[in-house]
């Protein structure tokens, strides 16, 4: 029992660690096509590194700000501005996939924040565009504090993360 | 109200009393502590308040190793890095902070460089984040019964240099004895008592009726606002009736532990806010906000502020109000309870009376979206609604 438990468990971490992948270049998409995440991510003091984290080993994922522009670092090991810990991988996943308000978690003490708690604010609104994005309105209605008003159709935003071409930028605005 | 999940925690040892200061001695020794640092400020000097503490150790085994009351209205990063190397030179072990937020918030910003070895706090900011035990005694002794400061996890410190408010939480922050004395707040003009009880109470509404309200936290706010409505009118009747200033103090302790694990909401958002464009005092801001932002709330907290009727409005007011309309009379009751504080200690009614300029709204909308507050209140509002929020109490 306790060994299909610890299975389940890694299956858990794998699956966050895809998601992260997907939600990692959504927001990097979502800074360029939305201007209100751009707007989030130009109040970052620059250079600012945020990482999502399990606790205690991971995954995580994580992105730099620069000059109004996120920048994807993937799961790789960085000096973190603003660390947000999953208290376990549980906590991270109802609310990764869209099941779950970010913020509630917060509420909730299932995650904690080293770092600013302003610019934690910040990525937390950010995150729940990436989420109006990433998954349909039958979702993110429950948990997003207002119907997701899209600056980009879903199609474009899905193409822009799986082709990541800075030229959809201007069809979109 | 059972949440999904919850945690609370108030470990914090309550010694209240009409002389219970007298028992520093022995909650310093039950810490294992006997070389105190007194944290405090001039003013509470001056006014022979922190004096009864700083008496009340003389007749003790511990002593005083230092007083430090150079502790400024807004407690910033100089000061708290300049306590901590009064503490590491004078030998101490422990903190006792007499004081009102601002002395509270520098003795726990204290307590973490001592304890992580802090070179620049900045790195320590966050929420949740700070691991291990405290290392040294803290005893806290409120001056002002509002903030709940002795029994909350949070701390705000201004980097006057980097011009940045850093906030942490962590439950190591929590003091080890909160002392409730009498005579530490009977001398408060009515006014500042006025105002400090209104933000006490907005602290017990918000609580109850925010996302993380559970049945712990409940149990803390109802008793918090019964205390006020009962004692809050004799306070303002009879400014030295101690066992009312001790009951008040105990209503500010009680909704501070109430409000540090269920969170506030759209009333302090909008009082961050406030206070930080336009520099209406916290205390002022609640008293003028909380019912607007109970109306705000109203469709999805209503059952909740039915509940608070009892507490608000005594028993008989409440079992004479139909339940539907008990939502209503308990923003009524807050209303009523405004008009008398106006009406006896000059309490302002509207943002206008405060200070407030049109122009400020705007501005003063924008900052209370982006608050922390707003994002644990039940209903989110849009940039509009709070606008419109904002210019009906102006
Ligand atoms: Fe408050």
């Amino acid at each position: 029992m306790a060994r299909r438990g610890w299975r389940t468990k890694r299956a858990k971490k794998a699956l966050t660690a895809v998601v992260y992948g997907v939600l990692g270049r959504g927001l990097v998409a979502s800074a360029r096509l939305d201007d209100r995440v751009r707007d989030e991510v130009r109040s970052w003091p620059d250079g600012t590194v945020v990482t999502l984290r399990i606790a205690p080993f991971g995954p995580q994922v994580s992105w730099r700000a620069a000059s109004g522009s996120l920048e994807y670092l993937g799961g790789a090991e960085v000096a973190s501005d603003l660390l947000v810990t999953f208290k376990s991988v549980d906590d991270a996943i109802p609310l990764l996939l869209g099941m779950k308000p970010v913020l509630g978690s917060f509420a909730e003490h299932r995650a904690t924040v080293r770092g600013d708690l302003a610019v934690a604010m910040s990525l937390v609104r950010c995150l729940h565009i990436v989420e109006g994005y990433l998954f349909p309105d039958i979702m993110t209605r429950r948990i997003l504090p207002h119907p997701a008003k899209r600056r980009a159709s879903h199609l474009t935003a899905y193409v822009f993360l799986i082709f990541r071409t800075a030229s959809l930028e201007g069809a979109a605005s | 109200m059972i949440p999904d999940y919850y945690e609370f925690c108030n470990s914090a040892k309550i010694v209240s009393g009409s002389h219970a200061i007298e028992h520093i001695g022995y909650e310093l020794a039950a810490l294992g502590a006997s070389r105190p640092l007194v944290l405090t400020n001039k003013q509470l000097l001056e006014l022979k308040v922190a004096t009864v503490v700083l008496d009340a150790l003389k007749d003790t085994e511990a002593e005083v190793v230092a007083i430090y009351d150079d502790v400024p209205v807004d407690s910033s990063v100089a000061v708290v890095n300049d306590v901590a190397r009064v503490y590491r030179e004078k030998g101490a072990d422990a903190i006792v902070a007499v004081g009102g937020g601002s002395v509270l918030d520098t003795a726990k910003g204290a307590t973490i460089v001592l304890t992580h070895g802090a070179e620049d706090l900045m790195d320590y900011r966050g929420a949740e984040s700070l691991m291990g035990r405290r290392a040294i005694a803290f005893i806290a002794i409120p001056t002002t019964a509002g903030t709940g400061s002795e029994v909350t996890s949070a701390a705000v410190i201004k980097d006057t240099e980097r011009h940045v408010k850093m906030g942490f939480t962590s439950l190591s922050l929590l003091p080890d004895v909160a002392i409730l004395d009498p005579r530490m707040t009977r001398g408060l003009p009515l006014r500042l008592t006025a105002s400090t009880a209104m933000d006490a109470l907005t602290h017990a509404v918000e609580s109850f009726s925010c996302v993380q309200a559970n049945p712990l936290s409940d149990c803390y706010a109802r008793a918090a606002i019964d205390l006020i409505r009962e004692h809050l009118p004799k306070v303002m009747a009879e400014p030295r009736d101690e066992q009312a200033r001790l009951a008040l103090a105990n209503a500010a302790m009680l909704a501070g532990a109430a409000f540090s694990n269920a969170m506030v909401g759209i009333v302090h958002a909008m009082g961050h806010a406030t206070g930080g464009v336009a520099g209406v005092p916290h205390g002022d801001a609640m008293a003028i906000l909380l019912p607007h932002g109970m109306a705000f709330n109203l469709e999805v907290a209503g059952d909740r502020y039915g509940e608070l009727l009892l507490g608000l409005a005594g028993a008989e007011v409440y079992a004479s109000t139909p339940r539907e309309e008990r939502p209503a009379a308990a923003i009524e009751a807050v209303r009523a309870m405004m008009r008398t504080l106006h009406e006896q200690a000059g309490l302002p009614l509207t943002l206008g009376e405060a200070g407030v300029l049109p122009e400020q709204v705007p501005d003063i909308a924008r900052a209370a979206l982006n608050d922390g507050a707003m994002s644990m209140n039940p209903r989110q509002p849009t940039l509009d609604e709070l606008t419109e929020l904002l210019k009906g109490a102006l």
